[in-house]
């Protein structure tokens, strides 16, 4: 009876409508949250600091739009540059490439921040420092950090999407006798790109939130703007309130832009375009139009000469032979230079190495792994455990919690019904359109307004961890779900099994199968960002490092070190977990050479 | 059905959890015999922890005195610039012994008790490079996001004529972070209390020193619950015990005498009631 009624389209819009207002009536009006709203520190002029709060954080989020915009440039295109080199034939090339990307693909983005900022300038010369200082070094700083850590991320999309052609296309391609440039321009590119674009918008997405990291620099980001209302006022709900919905909007348009290049690459015929299609060909207009007048022309006569070319039949001349050669020794040397480039930088890095304070990292070693261990003091949870080993417990802690919370809101997801599409939705989008210092603050500054209480700052940002991870394992368990074609679920639907045995029986394990690498892919996400809950002051390994490097001074280039070895040994092991599986699981995949 | 019985489940769940339970600190701290107090940990000297792991420092001694007059347990609760006042606020400490100026704006959030530490705020800059803030006003000055010390920077600065105050100082999460700024020549001059900056410069001894005035005088203050006046009496009252009795004078001289790399002369007296 009740399933009947639930089938119905009008039935399941009333539940969600009562149950929103139900939601908003006992949260705007029964619900006592003992916390003193206090909206108007948004919009007007604060008595004490003369200042205009919500004019400070529009003014954060330009600077949140500017950095995202350049780095977004430098990620795509040293992303695409390392995407390429790790195809190379050339060993040397193809080895630097995968070292750049593995490491900036298995440290968090805060370590390299500070790396970037505190460690770099160091290795430079008085006169380039100063030189470096007059710019606005902060904002490039940031802007460069985290546009190289997208780039890594890029690079793996770009290889994937590329790898990802079918070698047989390749094979017709080659024998139809095109040259590789060509291969490369008609059909590598177009076909790549079709399967790139989405995996590559969820990268712009993520390099707009990982922006938010800039404010550990000093740079007055949107987040940093929000910290600073939260520390002047003590408002930090409203002020994160703000930010949130600042980035939420931000991330919207985002996706919008990026349905619609997705849209207009799948060129669709049918003459019905979506709202973001249009938008985009309404941006390419003059792009269009500066294309037919200039090299439109261009494009023909060269066209018509190559095709006059093609008719007078195959000869080569001299000259022709000449430059093929002078080109193969241009190549050569051009190697012959990287190669010279890369032993400087590892003898350097050697030399470096070879004057490290190893005395200190001894010493200190023990102390980022176990922090104070066993002498906990008041609030310690885990008997005192800190540093390296309190990472791990939250990242194991948020990824067992997040598991079963992904895969229900995914199967409520990827629901037909309403009931549960629509409230999963909003919970996957309101999470994954912020960045996850924002969902730290969210649920710091929540469950006691809400729940009247307080718990211990680990909890606290495993809580938030948990939930942002969530969010993403179930758009991954989603994915899963609709790979497995229907066919299947018809099957089993027709032999007389229920939703929940379908489910069970036929569609998850299969599916889990194939979210295996993702998931060890999201996992070694969150033992990285277990490094942002340092804000809260838990003292996992960044906090440590930090505290370490407060009481010394004089050792941060060791220190940081050891901490961004300690990040990167246990997520490249992950990774390379994952790569095995990965290729256990799928075993007719053959990397072609390009 | 299954699902609305799950609604109900999570509705009054929900609701449950939301039952009050703060009450008046004091008589719930009487109660319980125990007292949670947030202290800073890499505060140097105020709260660290020293190259042996333990956690020391003049605010740690105070926190230890405080609850020992209180005749209760102390819980110490780690809390760093960000977390102190919100901690107040949400209840999940008593109080907050946190090298924290009273100020009226942190007035209309929390309590205080009576001023316990007597601070001001200055400039720290290589040494023999500049005079006073008033010769670094080109350049860049480091404080810590969220602090007195930001605002009176740039207070000063715009005293000082320049026009845009916000573009010469640059605000950073950690007080390590500004003294690494400071160090690597990013910034002309760090500004925060004089006590943080007398432990910093500590460590490199010679190579930087406090310029200028006092920029503003930085009264500490035991952070408290909002309106919970049988606690700051008794918070008040145990500090102007460990003044009267010497106590108060030992911690000093232990983390700020004459003898210790933070040596600063006493600059003036608790405020003792009759």
């Amino acid at each position: 009876m009740l399933r009947y009624w639930l089938e119905k389209v009008w039935v399941q819009n009333t539940v969600l409508a009562v149950l929103g207002i139900i939601s908003l009536y006992y949260w705007g009006w029964v619900f006592d949250f003992g916390y003193d709203f206090q909206w108007p520190i948004l919009f007007t002029v604060n008595d004490t600091y003369q200042l205009n709060f919500g004019v400070e954080i529009l003014n954060g989020l330009w600077l949140t739009v500017k950095i995202t915009l350049i780095s977004s440039i430098i990620g795509i295109s040293l992303g695409t540059a390392l995407g390429l080199a790790r195809l190379s034939d050339f060993k040397p090339l193809n080895w630097t490439a995968t070292c750049i990307v593995e490491f900036f693909r298995n440290t968090p983005l805060l370590v390299i921040l500070f790396f970037f900022y505190f460690a770099f300038p160091q290795a430079l010369p008085e006169a380039g420092r100063e030189l470096l200082f007059e710019t606005q070094f902060e904002f490039w700083t940031a802007t460069f950090a985290v546009g190289i850590y997208t780039s890594a991320f890029m690079a793996e999309v770009i290889r994937a999407g590329l790898q990802s052609i079918p070698k047989g296309l390749l094979e017709a391609a080659y024998s139809s006798g095109l040259s590789y440039v060509q291969v490369l321009r008609k059909i590598i590119l177009p076909l790549a790109f079709r399967e790139i674009i989405p995996p590559l918008g969820s990268e712009f997405l993520n390099n707009m939130k990982n922006t938010s990291l800039a404010m550990v620099v000093g740079v007055a980001d949107l987040t940093w703007q929000a910290q600073q209302v939260e520390a002047l006022t003590f408002k930090g709900f409203e002020a994160t309130t703000a930010a949130s919905v600042l980035y939420l909007s931000f991330s919207l348009v985002i996706a919008f832009v990026i349905n619609g290049v997705d849209g207009r690459i799948r060129s669709s015929s049918n003459g019905k375009n979506s709202l973001p299609v249009m938008f985009i060909n309404l941006l390419l207009i003059p792009i269009n139009f500066v294309n037919k007048i200039l090299f439109h022309p261009a494009a023909q006569f060269l066209r018509q000469r190559r095709r006059k070319n093609m008719q007078a039949g195959v000869t080569t001349n001299t000259s022709q032979l000449l430059l093929k050669k002078l080109y193969t020794v241009l190549v050569l040397i051009s190697k012959g230079a990287f190669l010279l480039i890369l032993a400087g930088l590892v003898f350097s890095l050697a030399k470096g190495f070879y004057n490290f304070d190893w005395s200190v990292i001894l010493k200190e070693l023990p102390t980022m792994l176990v922090w104070q261990f066993p002498n906990a003091t008041g609030d310690d949870l885990f008997m005192g455990l800190g540093g390296f080993s309190l990472s791990f417990i939250i990242a194991i802690v948020a990824i067992f919690a997040s598991f079963f919370i992904g895969l229900i809101v995914g199967l409520g997801r990827s629901s037909t019904n309403r009931i549960f599409r629509i409230p999963s939705l909003i919970y996957i989008e309101l999470i994954r359109g912020n960045p996850l210092i924002i969902v730290i603050y969210w649920v710091y500054f929540l469950i006691p307004v809400l729940f009247d209480s307080f718990i211990n700052t680990v909890w606290s940002a495993a809580i938030a961890l948990t939930l942002f991870t969530a969010a993403y394992l179930a758009e991954i368990v989603r994915g899963g779900i609709q790979n497995i074609p229907p066919g299947q679920v018809e099957a089993a639907v027709s032999s007389g099994l229920s939703y929940w045995q379908t489910m069970r029986k036929i569609i998850l394990p299969q599916a889990l199968k194939q979210m295996i690498p993702p998931i060890v892919g999201l996992f070694i996400a969150i033992f990285k960002d277990t490094s942002l809950v340092t804000v809260l002051g838990v003292m996992e390994l960044t906090s440590v490092t930090k505290a370490l490097d407060n009481r010394l001074m004089i050792a941060s280039m060791e220190l940081w070190t050891t901490a961004a070895v300690l990040y990167f040994l246990p997520c490249l092991l992950m990774s390379k977990y994952a790569k095995h599986l990965e290729r256990k699981l799928s075993p007719e995949q053959i990397n072609l050479k390009m | 059905m299954r699902i609305s019985r799950v609604l109900a489940l999570t509705l009054a769940l929900v609701m449950m959890a939301s039952v009050a339970f703060a009450g008046p600190s004091y008589d719930r701290i009487m109660k319980d015999k125990k007292i949670r107090i947030g202290i800073m940990t890499d505060s140097i000297p105020g709260a660290f922890f020293n190259d042996k792991g333990e956690w020391v420092g003049f605010d740690y001694d105070v926190a230890t005195e405080l609850s020992k007059r209180l005749g209760v347990d102390i819980e110490r609760v780690k809390v760093n610039n960000k977390t102190r006042i919100a901690f107040i606020q949400q209840g999940r400490i008593d109080a907050s012994v946190a090298n924290m100026t009273h100020t009226r704006e942190r007035e209309k959030s929390i309590d205080f008790s009576i001023t316990y530490f007597f601070d001001g705020q200055k400039v720290l800059a290589k040494t023999g490079k500049y005079q006073s803030l008033a010769d670094m006003k080109d350049k860049k000055i480091a404080t810590m996001q969220g602090t007195t010390s930001e605002i009176n920077v740039k207070r000063a600065l715009k005293a000082m004529g320049v026009a845009n105050p916000a573009a010469h100082v640059i605000s950073f999460q950690k007080e390590s972070e500004c003294f690494q700024a400071l160090q690597m020549g990013r910034v002309a001059g760090w500004s925060t209390d004089a006590t943080i900056l007398l432990g910093y410069a500590s460590k490199t001894p010679g190579k930087f020193e406090l310029v200028g005035e006092f920029l503003s005088d930085e009264p500490y203050g035991i952070g408290l619950p909002q309106n919970d006046s049988n606690l700051r009496n008794a918070v008040n009252a145990s500090l102007q015990d460990m003044w009267r009795d010497g106590t108060y004078m030992t911690i000093y001289n232990k983390w700020y005498g004459a003898d210790t790399p933070f040596a600063m002369p006493m600059s003036g007296s608790i405020e003792l009631w009759p």
